[in-house]
């Protein structure tokens, strides 16, 4: 009980603070408590993250095991870079903007990076889904930052399609439940853990019902096509700190609500349909958006579209039961995807416009943008040295493994088209001439201090972490 | 087939939802989704009488309190302060919105007879037939209606099905997840209403099938 009061303590200060201490101090108190977030998640979590202990109960209805862990620690970097870099962001619309709204934007932060932390924690289907519904809730003033007609349509859409979508989970939910009572002849479970070790006692109509529900329902919130309507418009409408998190943070919690709901399917005697049903819409959902990538017109909505294919890749990994696959696609695609949507944000702000056609001659007005641009392509696209390219790779070898070639085949095209696309649109705005009326607020290189930080982690990723696994597929 | 009383109240529970079909006066609508939760919320108090569990009347309490007393009422002062009463509907006519969710509720039967039947829920099978029927009704409302409050009911009577499939199918949800779900549904629709505010004051209108702005 303690941990949990100590996880949500920071986050709560935050959200707290940022509405009351002084204007000048929320820019740099919040993102360094943030940090400290970290540093206390890493210290809670240490016995499960050095493997001395599978799991750490915090209550009956949380506990957290390693994987959890790590994506609590890696959602937090998320908001943590994010915020750090948001004072560069603002500082080129500070004139405009009110201190109330920005103080409202650090405030729902906090709280999303809370509500996010929870959803990693929950052990009770009920509050899994309470956790992510509160997600939606939270992260709405975000989207809504701007103000203007396309960020309140944006919102809106988003609040309600989610919603919906979220309903449907809640009903997968209750189905769930329904069917631990059978089984259990009295007293339902919506323990997850308790219900993975009597999963071969559901029953399993009910079940598979349920966890159709639920997939359907948390896969709107990821991004599945063709639920997926709503993303692009939030993702490019929000400011490019707040994109940043919803992209990097918020796919992962969605996706991670399936992963622990598949998990007792899997533990279940019955794991055939379901999961196929997982791996199939994660191969559909890579291709549809790989070649939506192709037809863009606007900057921002293009790497909304190369989530969406990451999400994709990263339901073929939790189809095939593989906690750690997915994590590592999870961060690499996190990491990659905060950077960029960091600098496209520079860049959106500095020429005035985000339309792809509009763009170009980044290098030549701003070398270090350029520069980050290119890297962040070339990593997102999964192509050596960076972390992307070994995550990629394990999962299509891992795919071709236990026979699901035709999934390894449709990844592989996804991959290409979107490799192609990404490197056309990218290339076209870093190359050319130089735009005239391109301005940058501020310094070029202190708002480049978190994408490049991201881009050495991505770099580092890849070199540290590729051997070993390169090592093992071998 | 014979009907208990009980059986009775859910049926009504459906048949002011299907009624909400019936009509594009949203004021009307709203007095409609607040009864309609007010029957729900009796359903709920009476499985607390005969399942012996006096927690049941505490969430029936609470459910009245929220969802037939502040949201109608909540809902209905942002529409006086936003206007637009009436809704011209969308892509199904309103005069053919509410047979199709009878024929649905005809559908939901067969599909509950269907379904594996529950050892431990109240209701059974009729139960089953009319919470489904709720969902269908809600989904309805959102894809047949244009202003954007009645998007809102419509996810409103979603969620109030599964909340009737979560009472009658299984023994009830602990209660503090009940109250975190109420919770939950309560800030999405005051978010709705502020953003129901910026919608008017941006676009001048609240109709959401002209919100078309963002596509690719």
């Amino acid at each position: 009980m303690t941990s949990l009061l100590l996880i949500a303590a920071l986050p709560l200060l935050l959200a707290l603070g940022a509405m009351l201490m002084p204007f000048r101090w929320v820019r740099w108190a919040v993102p360094i408590l943030a940090w400290l977030q970290l540093l206390v998640l890493a210290w809670l979590t240490w016995p499960v993250l050095s493997q001395s202990q599978p799991l750490l109960r915090l209550t009956a209805d949380f506990c957290v095991d390693r994987l959890a862990a790590l994506f609590m620690l890696l959602t937090t970097c998320v908001v943590a870079s994010s915020l750090t870099h948001a004072p560069y962001y603002f500082q080129a619309e500070m004139h405009q903007l009110d201190q109330r709204h920005v103080r409202i934007f650090y405030a729902a932060s906090s709280l999303f990076l809370l509500t996010m932390t929870t959803v990693f924690a929950c052990d009770n289907m009920g509050a899994l889904w309470i956790a992510v519904e509160m997600t939606t809730l939270v992260s709405s003033p975000l989207v809504y930052f701007d103000r203007t007609k396309n960020a309140v349509e944006a919102t809106w859409k988003y609040l309600i399609i989610c919603s919906v979508g979220i309903a449907f989970a809640l009903l997968g939910t209750t189905l769930i439940f329904a069917s631990s009572q059978q089984a259990l002849a009295g007293s339902g479970s919506m323990q997850i853990t308790d219900l993975m070790r009597r999963a071969s006692t559901l029953q399993y109509q009910w079940l598979h019902l349920g966890v159709i529900f639920c997939i359907l329902g948390y896969g709107t919130k990821a991004g599945i096509f063709p639920l997926h309507n709503w993303l692009p418009d939030a993702h490019s409408e929000a400011p490019a700190p707040a994109s940043a998190m919803l992209s990097g943070g918020l796919l992962n919690c969605a996706l991670f609500a399936i992963f622990r709901i598949t998990q007792i399917v899997v533990a279940s005697d019955h794991r055939g349909l379901t999961i196929d049903i997982v791996i199939a819409m994660g191969a559909v959902t890579a291709i549809a958006a790989s070649l939506m990538l192709l037809r863009q017109h606007s900057f921002k909505r293009m790497w909304a579209y190369s989530s969406i294919e990451n999400v994709g890749i990263m339901l073929v990994a939790i189809g095939m039961g593989s906690g750690m696959l997915f994590f590592l696609q999870a961060a690499n695609h996190s990491i990659a995807k905060v950077a960029l949507f960091l600098v496209s944000g520079n860049v959106v702000q500095a020429s005035g416009t985000k339309r792809l056609n509009a763009l170009h001659g980044v290098l030549a007005s701003s070398p270090v943008w350029g520069i980050l641009l290119a890297l962040g392509a070339l990593s997102i696209t999964g192509a050596p040295p960076f972390g992307m390219f070994v995550s990629e790779l394990a999962i299509l070898v891992a795919a071709t493994n236990p026979g699901y070639w035709p999934v390894a085949v449709a990844l592989l095209t996804a991959l290409s088209i979107s490799f192609v696309a990404i490197s056309l649109h990218v290339g076209r705005v870093v190359c050319g001439a130089a735009k005239p009326g391109f301005a940058s607020t501020g310094s070029q290189l202190a708002s480049s201090l978190m994408p490049g930080l991201l881009m050495l982690c991505s770099l580092l990723l890849g070199l540290l972490i590729g051997p070993q696994v390169l090592g093992y597929l071998r | 087939m014979s009907l208990s009383s009980f059986d009775l109240l859910l049926s009504a529970i459906a048949i002011t939802a299907i009624m909400m079909l019936g009509t594009t006066n949203i004021g009307t609508n709203l007095r409609l989704y607040a009864l309609h939760s007010l029957l729900i919320a009796a359903a709920t108090a009476w499985l607390g009488q005969t399942r012996h569990e006096p927690a049941l009347f505490l969430v029936a309490a609470i459910f009245a309190l929220v969802k037939a007393g502040f949201v109608p009422w909540f809902l209905n002062s942002i529409i006086r302060q936003v206007g637009g009463h009436s809704d011209s509907g969308a892509f199904i006519p309103t005069a053919l919105s509410m047979p199709v969710g009878i024929a649905l509720l005809g559908a939901n039967n067969v599909l509950a007879q269907r379904l594996p039947t529950v050892i431990n829920g109240d209701g059974g099978n009729i139960g089953e037939t009319f919470a489904l029927s709720l969902i269908t009704t809600g989904m309805l409302l959102m894809l047949t209606r244009n202003i954007a409050v009645n998007q809102v009911i419509g996810f409103l009577v979603i969620e109030n099905g599964i909340y009737l499939f979560s009472q009658t199918q299984t023994q009830g949800m602990p209660m503090a997840l009940e109250m975190g779900i109420l919770l939950d549904l309560l800030v999405a629709v005051m978010i709705a209403g502020i953003l129901l505010f910026r919608i008017k004051k941006n676009f001048e209108h609240i109709d959401i099938s002209k919100l078309t702005e963002l596509k690719d």
